[in-house]
């Protein structure tokens, strides 16, 4: 079995959506204060957001309170929609089934709650994930659309059944040709299926009716194509012909500009084009002029600039994704990057240097807000702070766009999903060991006396960065270093198990008087 | 031995014969009436739902059933029992693991032909009165689940089996006693490797085209159908899972799998299921498990060999059985996944459980009644009153405590292991 990283971390994910789910949240809530940035219609400097049952009921500079909303003051701050992840496939166990048409398969039985990616999307101030297969297929199969909180998969499900997955460029082994050969014949064997389904409903038709079959096949299958019901398409054909008949989305993977043409063309001979969104490749955006005429959304590879070197001066350009992108007029979408140790990690730091490069700022931040919730079907549900869309707010300590500024809180459907004051891992990470403990110890000087830790740490804990005790580094002396910080004990001191715990405790504790009450055997 | 037949279960023609064979050859040693015993011990755990404890207890057993349990005091000894004097002995009901590869042939334990393989039945490799079984009853082990291996997602059929008789017919208490179906975590090797999208759908898709099957048959018996659906010898076995005879025997662990289990077993097909392992972070699913137990889903959690998860983020050491139980999980039993963990070693398992946090008496209804109702013998065994079958261990005390020996297990109302003829510990 895998025991990856992600199983052990698995532990505190579960704890903010065992938290804020179970936590049964105030129905009504009011974000008072803060400058809001609606992303779709102008700022308001100072603001509130009204969330009821969920869902966004005022937005405005001045917005009369129910009796019953619960006002939390984010004075400072700024609200900013939840941000959407377009395409991504951490959540589930593998990128990738190791199955050429895989129309069938549908992310609902891979995706893992547990993951710390959906941990870290909150943190990063995504709402809205839409968890697709990777690129390395040639029909990936069913995506869907979660929020990153919930202990199952019904319970983070914001739209099932989003999108079906297609590589227009070779999967792993195959080229070109091989991987158009497959997808064709998909297709045409969904016809021929069609066609012998149509002859078989007539059949059956003709029996139930006590006649005989009095014609050749030719005519059966056309006199049996209308008696087609939805349910007689089985597993491996259902989704492909929903496609066929528009009446699904299609992602389609166009890893190379070379890709756009053939996609295209595929996408209207199969009835699908009104529905498909490209999910580009890092060299792509060279088809820009054919991806013009198409017109359909696309999605942007996670590297933003293309480098390239002529391979006869040598001379090396560079060219920015986006630019291009938005300058041709089209929908577009930002991914964050896979690598949680890069700054591209950050849907806003994509945002920040598209206006850097020229991008006019309200088109950046559509493009990881809006856009992808347009693209997913979702415009009218979320990507926005407007009235009658879902409480997905996030609460920024300044300029989103600002790469000082940090995630404070997100809502998510009006749940408070993620408090930065609670967020045990950023504690972990960026102070100083020991130094929440510090208001426990004793006084600086007591244990300066050891000298094995002389210049260890000469600011653990005490002077000006503590609050608490400003006269500390005027009493200790000047070769009293500080005390040790005490050993790190994260078990103890980790707010995310305690969390996580949370349902276990209470039910213990339950339990434990229920066992009480009931039970005379020889534990009690 | 008393050989249940599975209620309104179909068989197979062959595994009949084979079975019938086998008991023709040697059903003659087991002609003779099982013998009337009198047990005069110092304690009874009775492991019912009052939990009653029995001091200076005697148990009378007659015709492989316990006849009386009661007080010293209260319960005379008739004339033509044997008395058996162990004034300081407990007895204990007879530990039931339902996750067992030793009561069959290990080299047939997994045939891995397709990802999922429902034809299979783990009844064609039972072996009787090998030394592990020996070893198992020595250890208080009365009833095991031999389940097929976790190659594939759908292994084969499971046999609840005696750890003592002559031949399968004698063992074999009810076949198929489960359906193995492994989630994930092995399955994943299968071919040139599967993920958990593929292999849930295909599992799905199997156990559907089983429900389906199952289906059609009750419309054509209650009437409905006039058309008699064709016999098909790879799913007529489920039949007994779909109408609850049997269980579902999950291999699942980790928290994304055994939710999967949860989901698409206990509450979408509604099947009685059986979670094994149930490791690392797996007991962060019972809030799951707790709603679906109160909208009258069956979910018992067999949790085992792992005792302990250890947690690198956290930097902490959980207890599975520990952790499964303080997140409210009540239906909760402990397995050795034999050979893994040898199978004597069953109230050993539980023992570490409680080592790492669980409840003593806890662990031990985890070895006796809650492993019997999980497997739909709760009428049979799994406690000590009367009426029930004779089945249980005669210990030297508290089982959980590892210096405690079993001193004399019986099974059927006969004595199957006595340490004064042949002493294991």
């Amino acid at each position: 079995m895998r025991r990856t990283g992600a199983w052990r971390a698995a532990m505190a994910v579960i704890a903010l959506a065992a938290v804020s789910v179970e936590a049964s949240p105030p129905t009504k809530i009011a974000l008072t204060g803060g400058r809001i940035v609606p992303v779709v219609g102008p700022e308001i400097e100072k603001g509130t957001i009204l969330i009821e049952h969920g869902k966004i009921t005022a937005v405005g500079a001045s917005v009369e309170l129910p009796f019953d909303a619960m006002e939390v003051d984010v004075s400072g701050k700024v609200l900013f929609p939840g941000l959407v992840n377009a395409h991504d496939w951490q959540g589930l166990d593998i990128p990738n089934e190791n199955l050429d048409i895989g129309a069938a398969l549908d992310v609902y039985d891979a995706i893992d709650p547990s993951r710390l990616f959906f941990e870290n999307s909150l943190r990063d101030g995504v709402t809205t994930v839409h968890i697709i297969q990777a690129n390395n297929c040639v029909i990936g199969g069913i995506s869907r659309v979660v929020r990153p909180i919930g202990l199952d998969v019904d319970e983070m499900t914001v739209k099932p059944r989003a999108a079906v997955k297609i590589s227009a460029s070779p999967k792993g082994g195959y080229d070109r040709m091989a991987q158009w050969a497959i997808l064709r014949e998909a297709f045409a064997e969904l016809a021929d299926y069609r066609e012998r389904l149509a002859e078989q409903r007539y059949e059956e038709e003709q029996k139930k009716l006590k006649k005989d079959v009095d014609v050749g096949p030719a005519e059966a299958r056309k006199r049996g194509a209308e008696l087609i019901r939805p349910q007689d398409y089985d597993d491996a054909h259902a989704n492909l012909h929903e496609l066929s008949q528009g009446r699904l989305d299609a992602w389609v993977y166009v890893g190379a500009a070379t890709d756009v043409g053939p996609a295209v063309k595929f996408a209207k001979e199969n009835g699908f084009f009104e529905r498909v969104v490209f999910v580009l490749g890092p060299d792509t955006f060279k088809a820009v002029d054919e991806l013009k005429v198409a017109g359909r959304p696309v999605v942007l590879d996670v590297n933003l600039d293309f480098r390239e070197r002529d391979p006869l001066t040598g001379k090396l350009s560079e060219t920015f994704v986006p630019k291009v992108i938005a300058d041709a007029g089209l929908t577009f979408a930002m991914l964050p990057h896979p690598d949680a140790s890069l700054a591209e990690r950050y849907l806003t730091y994509q945002a920040a240097r598209c206006i850097r490069e020229g991008v006019a700022r309200e088109t950046a931040l559509a493009a990881i807000t809006i856009n992808p919730a347009k693209m997913l079907g979702l415009g009218d549900a979320l990507g926005s702070l407007e009235i009658g869309k879902a409480g997905n707010v996030v609460v920024y300590g300044g300029d989103p766009l600002d790469f000082n500024t940090w995630v404070e809180q997100v809502y998510i459907d009006g749940i408070l999903a993620y408090d930065r004051a609670k967020d045990v891992r950023i504690r972990r990470l960026l102070e100083e060991p020991g130094a929440e403990e510090k208001p426990k110890e004793p006084a600086g000087d007591s244990a300066a006396s050891d000298p094995a830790h002389q210049g260890d740490k000469p600011e653990a804990g005490s002077g000006a960065s503590d609050p608490a005790k400003p006269e500390n580094k005027e009493e200790s002396k000047p070769d009293s270093p500080a005390p040790p910080p005490p050993s790190p004990e994260p078990g103890d001191d980790d707010a995310s198990v305690e969390r996580a715990s949370d349902r276990a405790d209470r039910a213990e504790s339950r339990r434990r008087k229920d066992n009480a009450k009931s039970k005379g055997g020889p534990d009690a | 031995m008393i050989r249940q037949q599975a209620r309104g279960k179909t068989r197979r023609v062959g595994t009949v014969a084979l079975v019938g064979a086998l008991a023709l050859l040697t059903g003659v040693a087991r002609a003779e009436e099982p013998p009337k015993l009198a047990f005069v011990v110092g304690k009874v755990l009775v492991m019912d739902k009052a939990d009653t404890v029995i001091n200076n207890a005697v148990v009378l057993v007659s015709g492989g059933r316990i006849e009386k349990v009661g007080k010293a005091s209260d319960v005379a000894i008739p004339q033509g029992y044997r008395r058996i004097d162990m004034p300081r002995h407990w007895i204990v009901p007879g530990f039931v693991d339902c996750h067992n590869h030793t009561a069959g042939s290990l080299s047939d334990l997994n045939d891995m032909v397709y990802l999922t393989n429902p034809g299979l039945d783990t009844l064609n490799t039972v072996q009787p009165e090998s030394d592990d079984m020996w070893m198992a009853r020595a250890g208080g082990v009365t009833t095991v689940l031999l389940i097929p291996g976790s190659g594939t997602n759908i292994s084969g059929f499971g046999t609840i089996s005696k750890t003592a008789g002559q031949s399968v017919s004698d063992v074999v208490v009810r076949s198929p006693g489960s359906i193995k179906v492994a989630q994930a975590g092995n399955p994943e090797r299968y071919w040139w490797g599967v993920g958990r999208m593929f292999m849930n759908f295909n599992t799905r898709q199997t156990l559907e085209k089983a429900q389906a099957y199952h289906e059609a048959w009750e419309k054509f018996e209650r009437g409905e159908a006039t058309e008699k659906p064709a016999f098909d010898p790879i799913f007529d076995g489920f039949r007994g899972l779909f109408r609850k005879e049997f269980v579902a025997s999950v291999h699942t662990q980790i928290y994304q799998v055994v939710m999967t289990t949860v989901d698409m077993l206990a509450r979408k097909m509604d099947l009685r299921t059986v979670l094994d392992h149930s490791e690392f972070d797996g007991w962060k699913v019972a809030p799951l498990i707790r709603e679906a137990l109160a909208a009258g889903r069956s979910i018992y959690t067999i949790q085992g060999p792992r005792a302990y998860h250890l947690d690198g983020t956290q930097r902490k050491i959980h207890g599975n059985a520990a952790r499964w139980w303080q997140a409210g999980n009540p239906l909760l039993g402990i397995n050795t996944d034999a050979p893994v963990v040898a199978q004597e070693q069953l109230p050993f398992q539980a023992a570490m459980g409680c080592y790492y946090g669980w409840v003593p008496y806890e662990g031990i209804k985890g070895l006796t009644r809650i492993p019997a109702e999980a497997l739909l013998l709760d009428d049979q065994i799994g406690t000590i009153e009367a009426g029930k079958q004779a089945e249980f261990g005669v210990w030297t005390g508290d089982p959980l405590d590892t210096r405690s020996a079993c001193e004399m297990t019986v099974i059927g109302g006969r004595i199957v292991y006595d340490a004064n003829v042949r002493r294991r510990w």
